[in-house]
């Protein structure tokens, strides 16, 4: 059974289209790469997978479910912005997850934050920006969720931290479970990915494995998405 | 998972109202002071000190009495609609459970302020004498109330404490709604969800109107008014007043409720 499933989806801001009657499905155990230009209905796309909005026409399917409570325990989502509450220390933040996520695994949230050096009584807001990102990212990687579905987690952030934060993505998803990565940052994210999407003006352009890509056209990911998206 | 969502709100909540409700209380032991010492000595600084501590009384009592209240909104507006609502709203939790985990909250807090105001108060007043009367003297207000006016006066405090409490949760439910309608706007969010609130304030005092006239010249009052074999004593009308009270605050609350919880699973808009 696919973990993401959208039929004819579509999306309207008022009159404006974000999305445009995307039909695609992500089977267990890939790692997909959402890309696309700036503003081309990539995030619109995960906040409809995640209950945060609500399709225009269509339907999205979740693990199963429709986006909702059933679907929020199988999925880890990390928001494009830091939402995790800035008033909390390292320790409740984990309590907080513990508490609403059956397959949180907090033994392996501490041991990536001892990696960091960040202290159990450390408050979110007195740390830095790249800091909260890599705690928001270790709390949504520290699940054994079924889906993984990441907004822009490299983008704004230095080589180093995207390394890390990639090696963070690798190293904790549950094998089992897909991954879903929306970036336009092709190059830093290709070595990972097993399938691609590519999304353009709110349609889909391309699904794709990425070895298909690369023996089919002779070319690599960053390089296709080069040639379709050429302004 | 409301229990999760509450024990969460309560912590967040809690760091700002118990320090307040502490410095309520020391305020109120230095009113308490200098009610019963500084002010009546000869010393200007002692006097200037009593003043100083009286006034700090009265602006702690302001200052929970406010912030109870601005923390409700603020606690819906920023954690729900804000950007730690991209956290909550994909917790495995309903926008049911969302909702009333924050209106609760909301109304313990208003509870557990009036009764922190009443402490501060008997703080500060505290002199076994004076109590012994305070309290002496409701149980005869209670007494008079029953002899005189054939009143329940303890089950009347009790109908107008539940009044007061179903009014303040729907009051919540008020502003919950404002600022989710105003928030599903891509623009002017905030502006929104202020002008929303009047909105709604127009159409309930409208609506209050509306339903006055019309049960002023309905079919049912005249024959109410026909009516001669069935009196009501004044302690049964006075208890189905209250009770009538009660009922239409919470119905006032529930289109509220019903408001805040549509605009939040299908027009949710967040930035």
């Amino acid at each position: 059974m696919s973990v993401l499933e959208c039929n004819n989806l579509t999306k309207h801001y008022g009159s404006a289209p974000a999305l445009n009657h995307v039909s695609f499905t992500v089977e267990p155990g890939r790692i997909v790469g959402l890309l696309g230009p700036n503003g081309s209905g990539k995030t619109t796309l995960l906040k409809l997978a995640n209950g945060l909005l609500t399709p225009s026409e269509g339907e999205i399917v979740v693990c199963g479910a429709a986006p909702g409570r059933e679907s929020h325990a199988q999925v880890s989502y990390l928001p494009e912005r830091t939402a995790i509450p800035t008033w909390m220390s390292t320790r409740q933040l984990l309590d907080f997850y513990g508490d609403f996520y059956a397959d949180f695994r907090r033994e392996a949230a501490e041991e990536m934050l001892r990696h960091l050096n960040i202290q159990p009584k450390q408050r979110i807001k007195q740390m830095s920006k790249g800091t909260r990102e890599k705690v928001q990212l270790i709390m949504v990687m520290s699940r054994a969720a079924k889906l993984y579905l990441l907004d822009e987690p490299i983008g704004g952030v230095d080589p180093a931290t995207r390394d890390y934060i990639l090696s963070t993505i690798i190293g904790n998803y549950n094998p089992e479970a897909s991954v879903m990565i929306s970036t336009h940052l092709i190059a830093d994210v290709e070595k990972v990915l097993d399938d691609v999407i590519f999304i353009n003006q709110g349609q889909l352009v391309l699904q794709s494995s990425v070895d298909e890509i690369r023996e089919e056209k002779g070319m690599s990911v960053d390089a296709l998405f080069r040639e379709v998206f050429k302004c | 998972m409301l229990i999760k969502l509450m024990k969460h709100e309560f912590r967040a909540t809690g760091r700002v109202m118990g320090p307040l409700y502490l410095v309520l209380l020391v305020t109120a032991i230095g009113a308490n002071l200098s009610t019963r010492g500084l002010l009546e000595t000869n010393s200007s600084f002692l006097n200037m000190l009593g003043g100083l501590l009286v006034v700090a009384f009265v602006f702690a009592i302001m200052g929970v009495c406010l912030m109870s209240l601005v923390l409700m909104v603020q606690r819906f507006y920023k954690n729900l609609l804000g950007d730690e609502g991209y956290v909550m709203f994909t917790l495995p939790a309903s926008v049911h459970q969302q909702v009333w985990s924050k209106l609760i909250v909301s109304a313990v807090w208003f509870a557990a302020t009036l009764l922190a105001v009443c402490a501060a108060g008997t703080i500060m007043v505290y002199e076994v004498g004076f109590m012994k009367a305070f309290f002496h003297g409701l149980g005869e207000v209670f007494r008079q109330l029953t002899a005189y006016y054939a009143l329940n006066g303890t089950a009347l405090v009790l109908e107008f404490l539940l009044l007061c409490f179903v009014t303040c949760c729907a009051m919540c439910l008020q502003f919950y709604a404002a600022m989710a309608v105003g928030h599903s706007f891509p623009n002017h969010k905030g502006l929104m969800s202020v002008v929303f609130f009047f909105v709604f304030q127009f159409a309930v005092q409208l609506m209050g109107s509306l339903l006055i006239v019309f049960l002023d010249e309905s079919p049912f009052h005249r024959w109410l008014l026909q009516l001669t074999d069935w009196q009501l004593s004044g302690m049964a009308a006075t208890h189905l007043l209250m009770i009538v009270l009660i009922f239409g605050v919470v119905l006032y609350g529930a289109i509220f409720y019903v408001v805040t919880t549509f605009f939040l699973k299908r027009h949710l808009n967040l930035e």
